[in-house]
């Protein structure tokens, strides 16, 4: 059972980290709060769904939605978020609008019923005697390649370096001569790369269909605000404490998977009645 | 007679005189004449729960847009109260005039009960922890199907009022009493600490201002509000179910503030009847496309008046004095109250 | 705002009233789902049908079908369903309604109904609690509901576990497993907790009373849960042979999903809402073959000599094989019938002709008992048992279905049209010669 566990939590693990590190970045970076953000990963699966029908490869189609998925998403951006930003209950509600309006029209578009993709690697393997899918492990290695790229970019690179100093302090860092705008357009950019891979990675795994952004986005909040808002580290450690609550939950009392949600949430707060400011977050005095 | 006068003089100074109070006291009394003119059962079902639904998003605005503690969980509020007046009708038989407000209190409860461990939660912690409060209410109802009714909800539930009349006035009378109250507390001095708080919280608290006591009233008043809205909801919608405790529920206060123009009290009632006949409306003219012209209509509102509609109304019927601040009716030449002469 | 849309609500309803001599029909569903679209689809074909043959006298008088589509979008549950049946009735002046889909809302729409005095065919929603508790203890209220479709939930549960009792048969008739064993997973949800509880029991009590065989554990995931890997590990890991479902939900697709994808060794038989539409496969990517489930239409069975034309003239137009909601379409039979016999559109006459009702459906022959619910049993509704096999939803239940054999050893209930359960070949293959 221990291995069941540890199998079916890390998948899991995996997919909410790839989502809660790009919301976490957009957060950092562009202050904004984007109740969007799993939005565009459902959108993502609906392009997969939508390329690999017309017959295009899987690699293809994994490209071609992610540029779409990045240039819808700066759009939006543009258009709706960024003149309002300083905002933030404006952001909040301009954000879930968003999600609101991509559901509509993936409704409108695709129809309410659920929608399968074709796995990308089909078949199962057997790793200490539990079954898991190629896909789902394909999924693994995909989040941890991107969850890598990712830090590599932020630790090696200029670029990162501006990222950082952005999500530190905006202000000092646009005296400091770095394009704030124009990194937080990459870093919105980054985010919906990885919402896009996550959306490509469990379109074949789970439903598609128009509401399949609430779950994800509830506990992407979760982890992200558990590992503290702002700290990439914590968001990938909340991530994996979610998931693994609930296969837990699973696991030890059947009887209330139905609780899974439910009970990562009370983690959640029990963390905030020790930790204000989530595991990892900076202290009220270090943030602005 | 004098009272009367003095009404009249009041009237005459303080609303006439602006406005934006001339459109408040046309839009009170257009509800309360409403049914001389249609008794149409649908229209008045719209007119109530648009009411109820001011209640309850007026009841957000104090705390997130006045005291600036940002609640996604609100619908934990409403569906405490919902639930309370249900349970206690259920099992105990009790009369809705006595649950009604019992949901209210113990809503109030739940207010302080979420607004503790959340004290020390700093803007978005806080939004994202009372996120949690109303998802994981919703796992304990699912826990006990048999005492909360389960996913089912508990539907055996007392009317307020045997007609749809009567029920029209008790809801819209309680929504103007509230709203008018949560309207007085938010321009008294306890508004002006909770604007405070919300502005700069360590600036408060060295003015002496004990802003843990200050934060749980906001809490504790909303709660209230945001109970009586669920517990009236319940009884007159009949039900109280895991609905009244949904991701959306939580979210739609927040949408229609901010419609309306947050850290105003009118503004999410102006909200709340602008976008909830609408969406209704839009139920019988463009079904398939309701909700994607309701998220365009609210991006696009938002895009050119990001500080909702009424304060962007407001704004440009009225000006405020340079000199006293005092507001003026944007025709006017000079300020009402010094005499000072305002621009164009 | 308010008035410009007072006129027009006004203008509608005008435009409507001036139509002649109508019935009006209000179709309540989630439209902009599979369920709620086969509610609209089964209501059309009736009305169409019933118009095409010259409508239905009343009195001397020909009146025509004319139906309203009530878009009560139940899946995400609040005031908006209630509002759209209130909405239907002052404002589009129907006559009638049918339909409906999810418990919670339907509860709160049949007070509606009952408010105001307008007869409802649930055609939809399956929990005793729609009727039981309300039509018996406070009839002059709840007279005006009836269920055509499907039979109550208890009714449901005791048609599900015949299936799986046939599928326990079949594992000790092909595997020589004399003791199966039983997983449950089950939809969190207040209808599914009935249908557990039955199965838990029984389960464990030995035959012929009871399956004998043995319960294992119950999974309660949640109605709209996106992933079940876990469960069916902790499923697969407690040495299941048989997991029994109880699905309504979307869950039910990713169940079918991880279960044919993993290949998962353990037979499935239930209830699967999901299961019944005709786009199960595709949904499923082709893996929820073999998957088994209580179900109302089924490939090439005829359960009356009306299930057969209906199905395929269904098929014909709106390409798919019906789905247990266009059971609107017996009920506008079974109203149209009442109507005639009441000769009358009085409510009350309506209601005391429906009560006698005893109509040969697509479905089977509805009879109302005292809690207007159509029976469950032989010769009246018995639902079937649908296993996919070679793309299709076959029939394997009721086959040679002895109901009682102590008291009616004759009695045998098989339709036309049924075929032998088949247990997936990968389960064959993984507990034939393993340790049983």
């Amino acid at each position: 059972m221990v291995a069941d566990i540890l199998v079916n939590g890390l998948v899991r693990s995996g997919v909410y980290a790839m989502l809660a590190v790009g919301f976490g970045l957009v957060f950092g970076v562009g202050r904004v709060l984007n109740l969007a953000h799993t939005a565009f990963y459902m959108v993502a699966s609906y392009g997969i769904l939508h390329f690999v029908a017309t017959g295009l490869g899987t690699p293809l189609a994994v490209f071609l939605t992610a540029l779409g998925v990045i240039a819808i998403g700066l759009a939006l951006y543009k258009f709706f978020i960024e003149p309002v930003r300083e905002m933030e209950a404006t952001v909040l509600i301009a954000t879930l609008a968003v999600a609101i309006l991509l559901q509509e029209l993936l409704l409108v578009f695709f129809g309410s019923e659920i929608r399968h993709v074709p796995a990308a690697f089909p078949g199962y393997t057997r790793i200490a005697g539990v079954r898991l899918g190629n896909q789902e492990m394909a999924t693994l290695v995909l989040a941890a390649i991107s969850l890598l790229g990712t830090w590599l970019v932020l630790s090696r690179t200029r670029l990162g370096l501006a990222i950082r100093a952005a999500a530190q302090d905006r202000e000092v860092a646009n005296l400091m001569g770095i394009n704030v705008n124009r990194v937080t357009a990459i870093v919105m950019a980054l985010g919906f790369l990885l919402a896009s891979l996550a959306g490509a990675a469990v379109a074949p795994l789970l439903p598609v269909e128009p509401r399949m952004w609430m779950h994800p986005l509830v506990i992407v909040l979760a982890a992200v605000v558990l590992g503290g808002l702002g700290s990439l580290k914590g968001s990938v450690i909340g991530a994996v404490i979610l998931a693994f609550a609930e296969v837990l939950v699973v696991f030890l009392i059947p009887g209330g998977s139905y609780l899974r949600t439910a009970i990562a949430l009370l983690i959640m707060v029990c963390v905030f009645l020790i930790r204000p400011e989530g595991l990892f977050g900076a202290g009220a005095t270090e943030e602005r | 007679m004098y009272h009367l006068r003095s009404l009249i003089r009041h009237l005459r100074v303080e609303v006439l005189v602006l406005p934006s109070r001339v459109i408040a006291l046309v839009f009170v009394i257009g509800l309360l004449l409403f049914p001389l003119l249609t008794q149409d059962p649908y229209l008045l079902r719209m007119l109530i729960l648009a009411s109820l639904f001011s209640i309850y998003a007026a009841s957000w605005d104090l705390l997130a847009g006045y005291a600036g503690q940002i609640s996604l969980g609100h619908a934990l509020f409403f569906g405490v109260g919902a639930y309370t007046t249900a349970l206690l009708g259920l099992h105990l038989g009790l009369h809705p005039y006595l649950t009604v407000p019992l949901g209210a209190i113990v809503a109030t409860l739940a207010g302080l009960f979420v607004g503790v461990p959340c004290l020390r939660l700093r803007r978005h912690y806080l939004a994202l922890a009372t996120l949690a409060f109303p998802l994981m209410l919703t796992g304990i109802v699912f826990m006990f199907p048999n005492f909360s009714g389960g996913e089912g909800g508990i539907w055996r539930i007392g009317r307020l009022a045997s007609t749809r009349v009567g029920e029209y006035y008790l809801i819209v009378g309680v929504m103007l009493v509230a709203v008018f109250s949560l309207w007085r507390i938010a321009g008294s001095r306890v508004g002006l600490i909770f604007h405070a708080i919300r502005e700069d919280e360590v600036a408060a608290r060295a003015l002496g201002i004990n802003t843990v006591r200050y934060k749980l009233l906001a809490f504790a008043i909303s709660g209230f509000t945001a109970g009586a809205a669920g517990a009236l909801y319940a009884h007159f919608a009949r039900i109280a179910g895991p609905s009244n405790l949904d991701l959306f529920m939580s979210f739609q206060p927040v949408i229609w503030t901010i419609f309306g123009g947050a850290a105003t009290i009118y503004g999410p009632v102006t909200g709340v009847f602008v976008l909830y006949p609408l969406l209704d409306s839009l139920h019988v003219l463009l079904p398939q496309y309701r909700m994607l012209l309701f998220a365009l209509l609210v991006l696009f509102i938002l895009r050119f008046m990001p500080q909702g509609v009424t304060t962007w109304i407001r704004d440009a019927i009225e000006t405020s004095c340079p000199s006293c601040r005092v507001r003026n009716a944007a025709t006017r030449r000079s300020c009402r109250a010094c005499g000072t002469p305002l621009r164009n | 705002m308010r008035s410009l849309f007072a006129c027009l609500v006004l203008t509608v309803a005008v435009g409507i009233g001036t139509c002649g001599q109508v019935i009006r029909i209000g179709v309540v569903g989630p439209m902009a789902y599979i369920q709620g679209a086969h509610h609209w689809y089964g209501a059309t074909l009736a009305a169409e049908e019933i118009n095409a043959a010259g409508g239905i006298e009343v009195d001397g008088t020909k009146y025509t079908i004319e139906l309203v589509r009530i878009d009560s979008n139940e899946m995400q549950p609040g005031p908006e369903a209630v509002g759209a049946v209130e909405r239907a009735i002052t404002a589009l002046k129907v006559d009638f309604l049918i339909g409906g889909f999810r418990t919670e809302a339907m509860l709160a729409m049949t007070e509606v109904a009952a408010d105001y005095k307008k007869i409802f065919l649930i055609a939809g929603a399956a929990d005793d609690a729609l009727l039981k508790g309300r039509v018996d203890k406070n009839y002059d209220r709840y007279k005006y509901l009836f269920r055509v479709t499907p039979v109550r939930s208890t009714s449901l549960a005791r048609v599900s576990f015949i299936l799986l009792g046939e599928v326990m048969d079949a594992f000790r008739r092909e595997l020589g497993i004399a003791e199966p064993r039983v997983a449950i997973i089950a939809e969190q949800a207040a209808w599914a907790n009935q249908v557990v509880t039955l199965v838990e029991l029984m389960a464990n009590a030995p035959l012929p009373f009871g399956l004998g065989g043995k319960h294992v554990g119950t999974w309660r995931p949640s109605a709209l849960a996106t992933s079940v890997a876990a469960e069916l590990s902790a499923v697969e890991r407690a040495g299941a042979h048989i997991v029994f479902t109880v699905f309504s939900g979307p869950v039910g697709v990713v169940f079918g999903r991880d279960w044919g994808r993993l290949q998962i060794p353990v037979a499935t038989v239930g209830i699967n809402v999901e299961a019944q539409a005709q786009g199960w496969l595709t949904a499923t990517g082709g893996f929820g073959a073999y998957m088994a489930t209580v179900g109302i239409y089924a490939e090439g069975v005829a359960v009356t000599e009306k299930t057969l034309p209906f199905v395929d003239s269904f098929r014909t137009k709106f390409g798919e094989i019906p789905l247990y909601t266009a059971g609107t379409y017996d009920a506008i039979y079974i109203l149209a019938d009442a109507i005639r016999r009441a000769g009358s559109l009085q409510t009350d006459a309506v209601i005391q002709a429906l009560e006698v009702t005893d109509y040969v459906a697509t479905l089977g022959r509805v009879v109302f008992d005292e809690l207007h619910d159509p029976i469950w049993g032989p010769e009246h509704l018995t639902g079937l048992g649908v296993q996919w096999q070679e793309g299709a939803p076959r029939a394997f239940w009721p086959r040679e279905w002895q109901p009682d054999p102590a008291a009616h050893p004759g009695l045998v209930v098989g339709y036309p049209g049924t075929v032998p359960y088949q247990i997936p070949p990968w389960v064959v293959d993984h507990w034939r010669g393993a340790d049983k």
